[in-house]
This record gives structure tokens, sequence and C-alpha cells, in this order.
């Protein structure tokens, strides 16, 4: 049961709220705003009626999107003030310069440019597509400084503490910005932000060639999409890889958590289907073992020394069960996608019409696997944040020091305003985004 | 490289201007959305309504973030006290602001005309929760909070609201309508415009009214003037404010045909206005009700010497590309707005 007086979990309850629900728009902002983009590029450069079609129906898919991805953007910030005081306070001087450069850089181009962009007609094709590649840029520039800021908690790094030991204090800049956590965390948030697009314009795609209106229009969005799923499919797993041996060597109680690894030891295999227990500090299940593979995933060395769970004292490990399982279905789902993708690329190479039987499966298929990017880019962000407890700070703030200290009836009251909030906030957005998605390129209106 | 101390102070300013920037910027979109709710008389002259800010709102609003961005990056203690202490006004502001950007955002379509209303309602319900909270959230700044020592607060959420924070809220709801209404005024054309021209005479009146109490209440709180009687130049600020009011009135009431005029009267009130306020402030951008050493000192508050090196140059920079380009903006959409077909 939840302990209703317990305000750290209260508090993280909430952020866990907020932040996975604006995290729901965030991949096709990112994605779908740079396909977007090229598409009024190429409506700009050829003049050509398909390109300004396609811009139109996925730029008011966009729109829908984006409405709702940035304000409710805001909550995290709010909330590292409102419930995270002691956090604010302790790390400020280092953590929140990503932060205003953000808003400088990032949401000052998205903001401005999004109005421009949106209140321009195709009659203006150069300044359409200039303010959507503002925009577009503006997203990634948006993650670039998040992560900037994220990658600290994972890895603390060009910092020092101060004297009195109640804060630290930025010491190198470059330093933040070098963080290999950084490139790895952005690289890999990029790619599955570009992969669900990608999904995102097959599954429509193939839902209005299904319906064959416009067909001709949705074959050339679904071959784009399909090419994109291929590539970020396959390049996620294999910087995945990399990012988890650097994963296994700045945070290895993460990392053992992630594979479940408890006691310690060289040549560790890994098991395919295995059962990690909490209370027990072991698996319960371990089934069919791949030798060294285990210490290869953690270490990039198949005799690797790793160390186990159990050489961690109890109150510096992350929940296990909910770190491994995590990354375990994370990882079965990005098979699936590599799977679906050369499925797509096939098809599509094969007979362009999309028109066999096997194409109709396909794109049937497509639609119904669309909520799956949105699991696996969910459970990612679980095992990158659950995987950090019991720290907020990896290895030098606790959480349980960060949190505020407000009356928990006040968090249990903004919590349940935000949740019925939300709620209805999605099933609107589920609304709009079916009634635009059923709609096709006609119901588009501009307006210029 | 900058001394510290002057680099404290150097962002206590730009602490001020960004903040005195997205009152002036915001007003007139959250003016026009407040106005929502009664001025337009049909679906057409709403989305006339919307889309006299649709193109500027956004870019507007990112002024706010730079201002709470900006509070956490040269100032965290400051950040934290002030949104911890304000938890319950600050969730709201921060549900106003999803409301409002959600709704004004998708309000042009006409398709479905219940969804429509709901979004008129609630991009109206919105901008006048976001205009309350800065009103009540400024003059307790201004009158002081209830601090003890160690920086613990001992006011309650009641004690937030009292007849002078909602006084504040009145004069801001009162600033920003006039502000929409002439921005409306200015940038649509026939019977909306006209509407919003003869509806902005009575809150620009209202602004002079309700600020020249809420000033005298201000005086009169212990411990506000004591920058103005130090620094007496200071008291050119609230002059000058009084000055662009009174600009407002005069204009908006003969120079009904230019709304614009009066508008910029407005704004420069807002400006003045707002630095009347802020300038008291220093140097705890949190004062304390109890005795001024209580309060958050921004040189107890403020970061290390390399952040705000660091963020001081790259406001120096990026501030005024931003303004280059936003101002620029405008310029893109000069056409005046013709009521809709609906």
């Amino acid at each position: 049961m939840i302990d209703l007086t317990d305000i750290v979990l209260l508090s993280r309850f909430q952020f866990a709220i907020t932040v996975f629900f604006h995290f729901i728009f965030v991949p096709l902002t990112l994605g779908l705003g740079a396909v977007v983009a090229s598409f009024e590029v190429a409506y700009w450069k050829t003049k050509k009626e398909k390109w300004m079609k396609l811009a139109k129906f996925w730029g008011n898919l966009f729109k829908i999107n984006f409405a709702f991805g940035i304000v409710t953007g805001f909550a995290m910030t709010f909330q590292f003030g409102t419930n995270w005081g002691p956090y604010a306070e302790f790390m400020g001087d280092v953590f929140a310069s990503p932060l205003a450069l953000e808003a400088l850089i990032a949401f000052f181009l998205e903001g401005t440019f999004f109005g421009i962009w949106y209140f321009t007609s195709h009659k203006k094709p150069l300044l359409k597509a200039f303010s959507m590649v503002m925009v577009s840029v503006g997203t990634m520039i948006s993650a670039l400084w998040i992560i900037t800021a994220n990658a600290f908690m994972q890895n603390p790094v060009g910092y020092e503490m101060a004297a009195d030991g109640s804060k630290i204090l930025l010491t190198n800049f470059g330093e933040l910005m070098t963080n290999p956590y950084l490139w790895y965390m952005l690289s890999h948030t990029l790619l599955a932000a570009y992969f669900l697009s990608a999904v995102f314009l097959v599954a429509i795609s193939g839902y209005h060639i299904l319906k064959k209106s416009n067909a001709d229009i949705f074959r050339i969005s679904l071959k784009i999409g399909v090419y994109i799923m291929v590539i970020s499919a396959l390049l996620l797993p294999g910087l995945g890889m990399f990012y988890g041996h650097y994963v296994g060597e700045v945070q290895p109680v993460k990392a053992a958590a992630i594979e479940g690894v408890w006691e310690s030891g060289a040549d560790k295999p890994m098991y395919l289907i295995q059962v990690p227990s909490d209370s027990q500090g072991k698996n319960i299940i371990e089934l069919l073992p791949i030798p060294y593979v285990g210490s290869f995933l953690l270490t990039g060395d198949f005799r690797g020394e790793v160390t186990g769970l159990n050489d961690i004292a109890e109150e510096d490990r992350p929940p296990v069960a909910l770190t491994f399982f995590s990354f375990r279905i994370m990882v079965v789902l990005g098979i699936a996608f590599i799977l679906q993708a050369f499925a797509g690329l096939f098809l599509v190479l094969r007979d362009p019409t999309m028109e066999s039987s096997k194409a109709r499966k396909f794109m049937k298929l497509a639609i119904y696997s669309l909520p799956l990017p949105y699991i696996a880019i969910a459970l990612g962000w679980v095992v990158a944040e659950v995987g950090r407890q019991p720290w907020i700070v990896y290895g030098l703030f606790r959480t349980s020091d960060a949190v505020s200290t407000i009356p928990a009836i006040q968090i249990i009251f903004s919590m349940g305003l935000l949740v019925l909030f939300y709620l209805l906030l999605f099933v609107l957005f589920l609304y709009l985004l079916k009634k635009a998605i059923v709609a096709g390129p006609e119901g588009v209106q501009e307006h210029a | 490289m900058l001394e510290h101390e002057l680099l404290i102070n150097i962002w206590f300013v730009l602490w001020c201007v960004i903040w005195a920037i997205y009152l002036v910027v915001d007003s007139f979109s959250l003016g026009a959305g407040m106005l929502a709710a009664f001025m337009p008389k049909n679906a057409g002259q709403l989305v006339q309504l919307a889309k006299s800010v649709g193109p500027f709102w956004s870019g507007n609003q990112v002024w706010l973030i730079l201002a709470a961005g900006g509070t956490f990056a040269a100032f965290p203690l400051i950040f934290s006290r002030m949104f911890t202490w304000l938890y319950i006004p600050m969730m709201l502001l921060l549900i106003a602001i999803i409301l409002r950007g959600i709704c004004i955002e998708l309000i042009y379509d006409g398709s479905n005309k219940k969804l429509q209303k709901v979004f008129q309602y609630g991009w109206a319900l919105g901008s006048l929760l976001i205009t309350v909270v800065l009103g009540v959230a400024f003059t307790n700044f201004f009158r002081g909070m209830v601090i003890e020592p160690g920086y613990v607060y001992a006011g309650t959420l009641l004690g937030l609201f009292n007849v002078h924070a909602l006084l504040g809220a009145l004069l801001f709801v009162l600033f920003f309508v006039t502000s929409g209404a002439l921005w409306a005024a200015h940038k649509t054309t026939g019977e909306l415009s006209q509407k919003c021209a003869k509806f902005a005479k009575t809150p620009a009146i209202g602004v002079a009214v309700a600020a020249l109490i809420y000033i005298i209440a201000l005086f009169n709180t212990d411990g506000f003037a004591v920058n103005y009687n130090d620094y007496q130049f200071f008291y050119a600020v609230p002059l000058i404010a009084v000055v662009f009011a009174l600009a407002c009135i005069v204009l908006t009431l003969k120079k009904s045909d230019k709304p614009f005029l009066g508008f910029l009267a407005n704004l420069g009130t807002i400006f003045f206005g707002a630095a009347t306020g802020v300038v008291t402030l220093y140097p705890a951008i949190l004062k304390s009700s109890i005795s001024p050493e209580f309060g958050v000192s921004i040189f107890d508050a403020a970061s290390s010497h390399l952040t705000l090196t660091l963020m001081f140059y790259a406001a120096v920079i990026l501030v005024p590309i931003v303004l280059v380009y936003q101002l620029w903006s405008y310029t893109r959409f000069k056409e005046k707005i013709a009521e809709g077909e609906h």
C-alpha cells in the first residue's frame, strides 16, 4: 500500500505522472516535426502539390501533438521548485543553467516560429518552410539541454562541493557538455523518437492506403516511415550496446539491477528467463543461460568482472525487479521492432503499391502496434530514472533528502487535480488526433 | 571578469527586466483570453479574437519560463523557496498555463461547435487564473511574506489571499483586459474592433483607480518604501507609470480610432508599474514582513561566479536576438483580421 503521509513517495509519484504524461507528446514533436519540416522544404523547393498535401496532413497532426506537448513540459520546471526545493538549492548552480539556456535558445525558437508556421499559408512556401525548420531545430536543441541536465543527474561531472557541503558548484561547463552520458542518452532518445514517429507515419499512412483515400500521397509517407524504421531500429540496439557498457562503468549498481546480477564475479551468463526478487535478494527463476553474455553486456568483455547487488548495501540499491523487467521488456520490444521494420522494408521494395494481402496485413498490424514504441520509451525512462535510485544525483545526493517539506494533503490535492485534468486532456488528445487522421488531407483548414 | 557583487546586482536587474517584459508581452494575450468569455458575439468573432494573438502568444509565454529558469539559474535558493512556499498557487498557475495553451491552439477548428465553446471558456478561465495568481503572488512579494529566521515560511495559504493581494489580482486583470481590448481593437476590423475599442475605456479608467488605492496601500506597508527613501530618484519610476496611465486614459477616450496608441501607453504603464514594485524588493527578492534581515537576499541566494558569468553572457547575447526575431514576427502578420465565416 502507498503510505499517504510519505511526502517523498507522493512527490515522486507526482513527478512521474507529469513527466510520463509530457513524454507522450515529446517523441512526435521531435520526429514528426523533422518530417513535416522536410515536407515543407520539399514543397518550397519543388512546388509539387503532393508535398503540400503531405505537409498539411502531417503538419495538422503535429500541431495537435505540439499543443499538448509544449505546455505540459512546464510541469517539470515548476516541480523542481515546488516539490524538490532542497534539490533545487543543492543542484541549482549546475543544473539550472541548461534549463535556462533551453528556454533562451530552444523554447523561444519553438514558440515564436510555431506561431509563424501555424498562421502562414502555403502561398508563402519559403516562410512556411523556414519557420517549420526553426521549430524542428528548436525541439532538438531543447532535447540537448534537458538531457544535458539529466545526464548530470546520472553521471555528475564538472562540479565541486561547496566548502560547507550544502550545495555543488559549477567548475567546468565544457565537461557538462562533453559528459559521455549526455551523448549516449541524447542519441538513444532521439533515435527512439524517430522510430516512434516512423511507426506513426507507417500506421496512419497504412490506414489511409487501406481505406483507398489519397493512397498515392500516403504511399510516399509510408515508404519514408519504413526507411526511418529500419535505420532507427537497427541503430538503437547497436548504440544501446555501447550505452549499456558505459552504464556498467559509471553506474555499476544500476547495471547490476538491469541484468539482475546478485553475486559478484566474472564470466556471468545471461538467463533468457529470469525473475529477480528484491525481498529475497536473488533470482527466484533462472533458466536458459547463455554463457558469458551477461558479463559482455555489462562490461563489453565476455569474461568481465561484475559487481553483484548483494555486495551493495541494501539502502544503495534501486528497485531491482522494476528496473530489470522494464529493461527486458524494452529489449524484447526492440527486437520485435527490427522484425517489423524489415517486414515493412521487404514489402515496400517488392510492391510499392502495398496492395498484396501480406502488405495489407502488415499495415493493419502497424496500426495496432502503435502503442508499443510508446511503451518501450516509457520503460526506457523507468530504467534510467528508477534504476538511478536511491540517488537523485547518482552517488551524490539522495532522493529522500531532495524533497520539499509540503503538507502531504497539499501534494495529494495537486496530484489529484493533475490526474483528473490529464485524463481529460488525454481523452481530448485522442479524440482530436483520431478526428484529424480520419478527415485526411482534405479536412485540414489553414488559418492564414 | 566582472566582480561577483556587481554580477549579482546585474542579475537582479535582469530578473526585473525579464519579468517586466513577460508582463508586458503576455498582457494582451491574457487580456484577449479573458475577453473571450463575453466579447465575441459568435464563433466568427471568437476566432477573430483568437487570431489577433494566435501567432504571438506562445513565443511571448516563453518569457515566463525564462523568468522561472533565470531565477533558478541565478538565485536557486529564491527559486526553491518561492515555488515551495507558494505551492498551491503555483500548481494552479501550472494547470492554468496548460489549460490556456491547449485551448487557444485548438480553438480555430469550428467543426465541433460544442468543443469550440469548451475551448472558448477554457481559454478565458486559464487566462483569468494565470492573471489572478500573478497578481496575488507579486503583491505578496511586494508586501513581504511571513518569513522567519533561517528562511522558514510561517504564512498560511489563506494569508496569501489577503485583501491587498486580491486588489492586486483585480489590478492585474484590469491591466491585462485593457491591453487585450486595445490590441484586439487595433488588430481586428468590423464589429469586434469597435466593441473592443469602446469597452477598453472602462478598464483603462479602472486601472488608474485601482492602481491608486493599491499603491497607497503599498507605501503604507512596513518596509516597502525603504529603497525609495534611500534613493529618491526611484520616485521617477511610479511617476512615469502614472504619466503612462493618464496617457492611456486620454488616448483611449479621445483617440478610440487609433487604439494602438492607447495600447502602447498601457504597456508602458505595465512596464513601469512592475518596476515600481520590483525596485522595492532589492536586495531580497523574497522580503520578510517580520523583519528585513529575515528575507532571502540575492547575495545569499546567488549562484557561483562561473554560473552567473556564463548566464550573463548568454543572456546578453541571446535576449537581443530573441527580441529581434520576435519583433520581426509581428511584421509577418501586419494585416488586420476580419471576422471569420461561421
